[in-house]
């Protein structure tokens, strides 16, 4: 065991102390991300690499609306649709237009979900992708709007949709206007379906409330990325309402799959190739 | 020059950086594993950040930890000694990238030199002399083919090699296809890269390595050879320089092209560049180490040169001052690396309490160790724990000051190869200069 300080320091002056005497460390943001499941230091590049997917424990990180739209529509191909679209403070809610401000800076978007059209492995279709830095991807009038114009806009040109859902549920700054956006998406989705046209649903972690209870869950298919927690009420909440421990799991992508709500669970790192071939193999004969 | 340097080496070598810091007036962080807690070089050091558990994985090889410790004590430079991540490019790269000066040469030198094929190839076109060999073999067709012109026995060589790993030997054409695929299948599995290539099999052969100083301005400066054809399984024992089996003609020819590799490279810091000679006097790269290696001391004491500040110096962008014609190889310096191994039990590794130390000591008598009376050695890492090396006029004055230093160190607590190292400098093959890397095996 050596003691500290045992040794002395000599008093050697620095030899040739030129001008990068005084440099020191800049290290850039984002060099590594550490796994908020498994704590793993993943370099920035290779999680990248992994379409944000931690290679460790598989664990999938929370991405971004247009980093999801880079990850599925095909390279340069991605049109956004009423970019501009934002929600305001219909209810005069205390505090909502200071929270909406931090929001757009925090996310860099107007609105908790960016919509749009492109190619997905060739395939034209309609996009959206909900934005988790935005108030947790919450669905406010805006949201509702840009989500129910994108399924009239894919009804007129023929279009299928796939749509990404992260959300906390409807924003409750907007009191009942958010609450009418779960109808009126339902009914957009119910004319997109009508026509004979395919939605895809792409439920990620996580999908709750009010999302949950309209456009989420009414996907012709329903695919979910690994570990998502997809449910209406938060586990906690459910707890203490019931008095009850919940089962191992409970409202995890896998325990859902297994009562039927989701039909596939898909990794992300092969969800757009399975996307193009969902798309391709109902393709409509019109568009061949 | 660096006000602070960050040492990501545990060891003599993270010693033996940390006393060339304290002559130059360098500020010095070392870092450490939780099983190093009481390691020379922690408490030697200026300051000192613990970065993770005893598994290097965890510690000695993780870059985010060793960054971040750089960051945090502010240190502009990284040493990063031998072995763990002196020779990745990633962690040369991400160095760059924080503005943290990697002491080294760039990621694309080591990665073009990690790269043994790519390596051969560049050595190749730059007029150095390579074994006869093939480029990476991609069909078992070919192979048979590559085969047949190199002729047997041959070694089929894991393009990302290291350590010995995912070499086959070949002695006839029946046993091709099975080692080509023994091969790819366990560099693939410890390297994540399968391809190899094959290269004729040099027997009775000599490892001759030469010493290069280069700095940032293209200088070039070679400092001798070292012997190290001492070897146990791909393991040196026993180091020597100048090597007594190399003429002064064959020097020149060494030496020589030692320093077109360099410069074909565009090479920076200090390196070496490993040849195999055989008993015609002809020689043949074998790779080159983009590192400062652990025999460096007899280099050191054959040309009075200190290897690790110059190494500093030049990464901090000073011009070597001298020049190839001031080199002069003094006398004759031999290593004996002592391992906590026991000779009689197939080397097998010891660890534990090291509880009566002696130092050899006298006039040109070097022991390079983290050891200290009561240390214990932990079991995690290489089993290296001290090198003794000598000096003196003579080859045989050196090898009769090794006798006597090997014969006054005492490491008590723990097996160590010592005292076969002395016998095996009493023997006949080393004493004529004879001995091949093929002299222990078999033993």
């Amino acid at each position: 065991m050596l003691t500290r300080n045992l040794f002395r320091r000599p008093r050697n002056k620095l030899e040739d102390a030129g001008a990068n005497s005084m440099a020191r460390p800049e290290i850039p943001g984002q060099l590594y991300a550490s796994c908020p499941n498994c704590k793993a230091m993943n370099p920035a590049e290779e999680l990248s690499r992994h379409a944000d997917v931690c290679p460790k424990c598989q664990h999938h990180f929370r991405v971004s609306a247009r980093r999801r739209i880079a990850l599925t529509a095909d390279e340069n191909t991605f049109q956004e649709l009423w970019p501009t679209l934002r929600g305001v403070n219909p209810i005069a809610f205390p505090d909502y237009d200071k929270k909406l401000v931090s929001a757009r800076e925090q996310s860099n978007e107007v609105e908790a979900v960016v919509v749009g059209e492109c190619q997905i492995g060739g395939i034209p279709a309609c996009l959206f992708a909900m934005e988790p830095s935005f108030m947790m991807g919450s669905m406010g009038t805006a949201v509702g709007e840009k989500i129910a114009r994108l399924f009239e806009y894919a009804l007129e040109k023929s279009l299928p949709v796939v749509g990404f859902c992260v959300s906390g549920g409807a924003r409750m700054q907007e009191g009942i206007l958010s609450l009418m956006q779960m109808a009126k998406t339902t009914g957009a989705v119910k004319r997109h379906s009508d026509a004979g046209n395919l939605y895809v649903a792409v439920l990620t972690d996580p999908t709750t409330g009010g999302v949950t209870a309209s456009f989420a869950m009414e996907g012709d298919i329903t695919i979910s990325e690994p570990g998502a927690l997809i449910g209406f009420a938060g586990p906690r909440v459910i707890e203490q309402t019931i008095r009850q421990k919940l089962a191992e799991g409970f409202q995890r992508a896998e325990f859902v799959l297994e009562k039927g709500f989701v039909d596939m669970i898909c990794d992300r790192r092969d969800l757009t190739d399975r996307i193009a071939g969902l798309l391709k193999l109902h393709r409509r004969e019109a568009q061949e | 020059m660096f006000a602070k340097i960050l040492i990501a080496n545990r060891g003599e070598i993270a010693v033996r950086v940390i006393r060339a810091c304290k002559e130059m007036g360098i500020l010095t962080v070392a870092v450490f594993s939780e099983a190093d807690r009481d390691a020379l070089h922690v408490s030697l050091a200026d300051e000192s950040v613990c970065i993770g558990p005893a598994a290097a994985t965890g510690s000695y090889l993780n870059m985010a930890a060793i960054l971040s410790a750089a960051a945090v004590t502010g240190a502009p430079a990284i040493h990063p000694g031998y072995g763990l991540l002196s020779e990745n490019p990633r962690f040369a790269d991400l160095c760059s990238r924080c503005k943290i000066k990697f002491i080294g040469p760039s990621a694309d030198v080591i990665r073009l030199m990690g790269d043994k094929d790519e390596a051969r190839r560049t050595m190749r076109e730059a007029g150095v002399p390579v074994v006869p060999g093939s480029d990476v073999v991609a069909s078992v067709g070919q192979l048979r083919e590559e085969a047949g012109r190199i002729g047997f026995p041959l070694l089929i060589k894991a393009r990302a090699g290291g350590g010995g790993r995912g070499i086959r030997r070949v002695n006839s054409e029946d046993e091709l296809e099975r080692a080509y695929l023994a091969a790819t299948a366990e560099a693939g599995s410890a390297f994540g890269d399968g391809a190899v290539y094959m290269e004729k099999l040099l027997e009775k052969v000599k490892h001759i390595e030469v010493q290069l100083l280069c700095d940032m301005d293209g200088s070039v400066v070679t400092l001798g050879e070292r012997e190290c054809s001492m070897q146990r399984r791909n393991q040196k024992l026993i180091e020597e320089s100048p090597s007594p089996a190399v003429t002064p003609a064959v020097r020149e020819g060494l030496l020589e092209a030692a320093a077109k590799a360099a410069r074909a490279v565009g090479y920076e810091g200090v390196g070496t560049v490993e040849f195999l000679l055989d008993r015609d006097g002809k020689f043949y790269f074998m790779e080159m180490n983009t590192r400062l290696q652990v025999e460096h001391p007899v280099t050191e004491m054959v040309t009075g040169i200190d290897l690790v500040k110059w190494q500093i110096r030049v990464a901090a962008g000073t011009p070597i001052p001298f020049q190839q014609s001031d080199i002069k190889l003094r006398g004759h310096a031999i290593e004996c690396r002592i391992n906590a191994e026991n000779p009689q039990e197939n080397f097998r590794p010891c660890a534990g309490k090291v509880s009566l130390l002696h130092v050899p000591g006298g006039p040109w008598v070097r022991f390079d160790t983290a050891l200290y009376q009561d240390y214990v050695i932990p079991p995690f890492y290489d089993s290296m724990i001290a090198k003794l090396i000598v000096h003196a006029p003579t080859r045989a004055e050196a090898i009769r000051k090794m006798q006597a230093a090997l014969c006054e160190m005492v490491i008590e607590g723990v097996d160590h190869t010592g005292w076969m190292q002395a016998e095996l400098i009493a023997e006949r093959a080393f004493e004529d200069g004879t001995y091949t890397t093929d002299y222990l095996s078999g033993r």
